[in-house]
């Protein structure tokens, strides 16, 4: 018993020292600059540094967009294949699949064929107004797009598991059988009851976005990503605070989320 | 197979799980070649009991003997106990013959031979066709037979079923129950069974061993524990018993105007319960009786009359069905005992 | 249930399941409508820019295998073999260490402990990337904090070489395959264990005999996945920037962005469907062994 303990403390032991140490030694490098001895501009200067605020900004707002999107595209249908359409099911499971044998690079290179497809082919059609309008560098559109599929099968994971755990035929019904009209009863008794998992799938997506530097870097935009890895050249204690603040705040979220998620996990287990 | 069956003895076993007491002292012995039931409701010791035999856990305290050696300390890989579990327990990743086999391989016997062998217990729980079979591919009675004859492979000299039937369904339950104890007599190997199920340890049981609260309550034949049960706790929990209101008075106990001895240890107290079984109790019809027949229900051979004595106690009887057919809910009655000792309990009311 | 509900009241019962069909189709249809534009476009652009040639002087196009055979040839194939090299090291580790690491926090009895692990697990398994990549910069770059502190440099330590590499993907594969595996070993069944020490079994012997064979379909998922994981991975390796190991996703973000030589932009369309098949391939094998472990674990 006790060689057993012996043997799980050191193998968790040396697991916490490999990853703990980088980040502790992140925050040693960005308080402890040689030449200047401890300071804390690193973390002091980053709102006043260049480009933090809009690229931080334009994340989140891509972030919103995104999840409004990918929601709306799935929970009606993930709820409609739970309540009538169980031949659909292999199909989206399929489909929201596919990302993950796309790689990112893969995925951004196809993205960055069609954009050229624009100027090359379609200049004198309506069609030509909407590519420049996704690429609207204020407001990059196309990355939304792509971070929704994307976000595809975090998404289908989330949602399954959430579903898994509610009889979404039965509640409906018994809403139903209560007086509640189609739209009510969905909103009523489906969406309460998916909200940890709306919220799971919300959390997950937004993780991605904030963290996602491929497609926007080779699409030629500058989110939060892009923007750490672009000041890092010169700023390199600053792109260490910030990667690790945005390391520690991702994970102190998902902890919170953990704790939210916790109440519902063994159901859906069961 | 064993030459000759080993004996199995537990001495004083004591063991605590944080505030739960699992066992509380428990002596207890089988002889050779017995299937002795333990038999208990959930939580009072007896999975924890043959759990030590097999060496999944350890005593604070007491002993486990093994044909009078002391196996206490020797590690479960060596204690030659088959144990068969409530379900689940075979390995998914092997067919049906070397799950058999596993033991065998684990003694390094070599493949011709532990396959032979394998073949030959499967046979002998009747699955002689399934040895290529993964277990998913079986039902759970097949599963358990599987189980079963790898708890045999090693020719142990105790075998230990730990409820081995509570998962499957009624029918299959049956069925397998008998052939347990076909193949059990048939071996002629000491066997340790327990259950929460009555009606299957009196069935198969050539002694039961009922247990409460960590402690042994009685170990006897089916028949003596039902007949002449050396507990109320037994009284109660092993068929069914109606608590009569009595009264002692020098070893004699009066009860529904009858003046009856007193059967077993006579409690101190003066007012007590008379503990019958529903077969003993006899129900007249009579004008000017004091009770009333409350409900029947037709149990077969049988009828169970539930019988409002004048101060309220409700008492079951079983009769022959003639004898019920004017005993519909509602008719006036008398109800009397027949002229034996009874037993007695303290009123707990 | 609905079974019965129809054979009892057919008629409007087959309306209502009519509608809810109609209904599935209209609720699913404007996802596949997206995917079909968002992600089946690209794709097709993908495979059609890789089998396209574009004559520089008449700008005339044509079908050619021509893209495909370049991306396996010269500085392409050595990328892609480093890629492939790269990803199967860390994979192998990344499974060796998570195990252990995965039955240590299982066989725990501290609940918070498996739980801040495998919360901590998502995050870096998932959202790695960037920080990750500086997290590692500061502490055994160059100038990184462990580098300077015992002069590691000297020692002949390099981070961006090929181990430097696989120790800062190991950072986001050795979680991912937490992840994977924690469900397979609660999987195991204490019967399991029990009855392999009735049968004579040592724990040596519970584990080569027992464990690690039902584990092995996951243990197989997990490296596939792990190695995939690693394949894909861009992130990481860009912002390391200095590192001189060969790797597809650098050479096909090189050649889009035209930074080597102009006009590779279809080679990097053919070095994309090359990925695309390796990531095919990976979960062609994944997806088999995952059901096989269900089934097994269930």
């Amino acid at each position: 018993m006790a060689r057993l303990n012996l043997w799980r403390w050191g193998v968790l032991g040396l697991a916490g020292l490999y990853f703990l140490v980088p980040l502790a030694a992140s925050v040693v490098f960005t308080v402890d600059v040689p030449g200047q001895g401890l300071t804390f501009d690193a973390y002091t200067q980053i709102f006043a540094t260049d480009g933090f605020v809009s690229s931080l900004l334009l994340s989140l707002e891509l972030a919103l967009a995104t999840i409004a999107v990918v929601l709306l595209l799935m929970v009606p249908a993930m709820v409609a294949l739970r309540l009538g359409a169980p031949r659909l099911r292999p199909v989206v499971e399929v489909v929201c699949s596919l990302p993950l044998v796309v790689p990112p690079i893969a995925f951004v290179a196809g993205i960055g064929t069609v954009l050229k497809w624009g100027p090359d082919h379609l200049s004198r059609t309506p069609l030509f107004e909407t590519f420049v309008a996704i690429q609207n560098p204020d407001f990059p559109f196309v990355l939304a797009l792509a971070y929704v599929v994307m976000a595809l099968p975090f998404v289908h994971r989330a949602l399954d598991a959430g579903l898994r755990a509610v009889d979404v035929r039965t509640l409906v019904e018994a809403a139903r059988s209560c007086g509640a009209g189609w739209p009510q009863a969905l909103v009523q008794a489906v969406l309460s009851n998916l909200r940890g998992a709306l919220l799971n799938a919300s959390f997950l997506t937004l993780a991605l976005v904030l963290g996602e530097f491929t497609v926007a870097q080779l699409l030629g935009f500058r989110p939060f990503a892009v923007w750490i890895v672009n000041v890092s050249g010169s700023q390199a204690q600053l792109s260490v605070a910030v990667s690790v603040l945005s390391l520690l705040v991702t994970w102190v979220l998902l902890l919170v989320l953990a704790g939210f998620g916790g109440r519902t996990r063994p159901t859906s287990r069961g | 197979m064993p030459e000759t069956a080993a004996t199995v003895e537990f001495r004083g076993l004591r063991r605590e799980f944080g505030p739960t007491v699992a066992l509380d002292g428990l002596d207890l012995s089988a002889r050779p070649g017995e299937l002795l039931a333990l038999l208990g409701p959930s939580g009072c010791g007896k999975t924890t009991a043959l759990r030590m035999l097999a060496g999944f856990e350890h005593p604070d305290s007491g002993e486990v003997l093994v044909d009078g050696e002391d196996v206490t300390r020797v590690p479960a890989h060596r204690r030659d106990a088959g144990m068969v579990f409530q379900s689940y327990s075979l390995f998914p990743h092997l067919d049906t013959l070397d799950n058999v086999a596993f033991g065998l391989r684990m003694r390094k016997v070599r493949t011709a031979e532990r396959r032979a062998r394998a073949a030959e217990l499967l046979d002998l729980v009747g699955l002689a066709d399934k040895g290529g079979r993964f277990p998913h591919q079986l039902s759970g009675g097949q599963q358990q037979r599987v189980a079963l004859a790898r708890a045999l492979a090693l020719r142990p000299r105790v075998l230990l079923l730990d409820e081995p039937l509570s998962a499957l369904d009624a029918k299959v339950r049956l069925s397998l129950r008998e052939e347990i104890r076909r193949l059990q007599q048939e071996l002629g190997i000491t066997t340790l069974f327990v259950t929460h199920d009555q009606e299957e340890a009196l069935s198969m049981a050539d002694r039961v061993a009922v247990m409460h609260a960590g402690r042994l309550e009685q170990c006897a034949p089916p028949s003596e524990l039902y007949g002449r049960p050396a507990t109320p706790f037994v009284a109660e929990f092993v068929g069914t018993m109606s608590r009569i209101p009595g009264r002692l008075a020098q070893g004699t106990v009066d009860v529904l105007g009858q003046r009856l001895p007193v059967d077993g240890p006579v409690p101190s107290a003066t007012e007590v319960d008379v503990l019958v079984r529903p077969e003993a109790v006899r129900v007249r019809a009579e004008a000017d009786g004091k009770s009333r027949v409350v409900a029947t229900s037709f149990l077969g051979a049988a009828v169970r009359v539930t019988v409002r004595l004048a101060d309220g106690i409700e008492v079951k009887a079983d009769l022959a069905a003639h004898e019920a057919a004017e005993l519909t809910a509602g008719a006036v009655v008398s109800v009397s005992l027949p002229e034996r000792p009874v037993l007695v309990a303290e009123r707990t009311r | 249930m609905t079974a019965t509900a129809v054979r009892v009241d057919t008629a409007p019962a087959a309306r209502t399941k009519r509608r809810r069909r109609s209904l599935g189709w209209v609720a699913v249809l404007p996802l596949l409508a997206f995917v079909a534009v968002a992600f089946g476009l690209p794709a097709i652009a993908m495979l059609d820019g890789a089998f396209t040639a574009k004559d520089p002087a008449t700008g005339a196009t044509s079908y050619t295998l021509d893209n495909l055979t370049t991306s396996l040839k010269g500085a392409y194939l050595t990328a892609l073999l480093g890629s492939v090299k790269l990803s199967a090291v860390s994979a192998a580790l990344g499974t060796l260490v998570g195990l252990p690491l995965a039955q240590a926090v299982v066989s725990s009895r501290f609940r918070a402990l498996r739980e801040a692990v495998l919360t901590a697990s998502g995050v870096l398994a998932n959202f790695g990337g960037v920080p990750l990549a500086f997290a590692f910069v500061a502490t055994l770059g160059n100038a990184g904090v462990l580098t300077r502190h015992f002069g590691l440099t000297d020692k002949g330590w390099d981070l961006y070489s090929f181990w430097g590499l696989v120790i800062v993907y190991l950072y986001f594969l050795i979680p991912l395959m937490v992840l994977t595996i924690t469900p397979a070993l609660d999987g195991l069944r204490v019967q399991w264990r029990e009855a392999a020490q009735n049968n004579g079994a040592t724990a040596l012997q519970y584990w080569r005999f027992v464990a690690l064979p039902v584990l092995l379909p996951t243990l197989l998922g997990g490296f596939v996945l792990l190695f995939g994981s690693a394949f894909a991975a861009y992130a990481t390796a860009a912002a390391m920037v200095g590192s001189s190991i060969p790797l597809v996703t650098l050479q096909i973000a090189d050649a889009i962005s035209g930074n080597v030589l102009v006009g590779q932009e279809n080679v990097a369309l053919a070095l994309s469907l090359d990925m695309v098949l390796v990531a095919g391939l990976v979960m062609a094998v994944y997806l088999p062994l995952q059901r096989r472990s269900a089934r097994w674990l269930a």
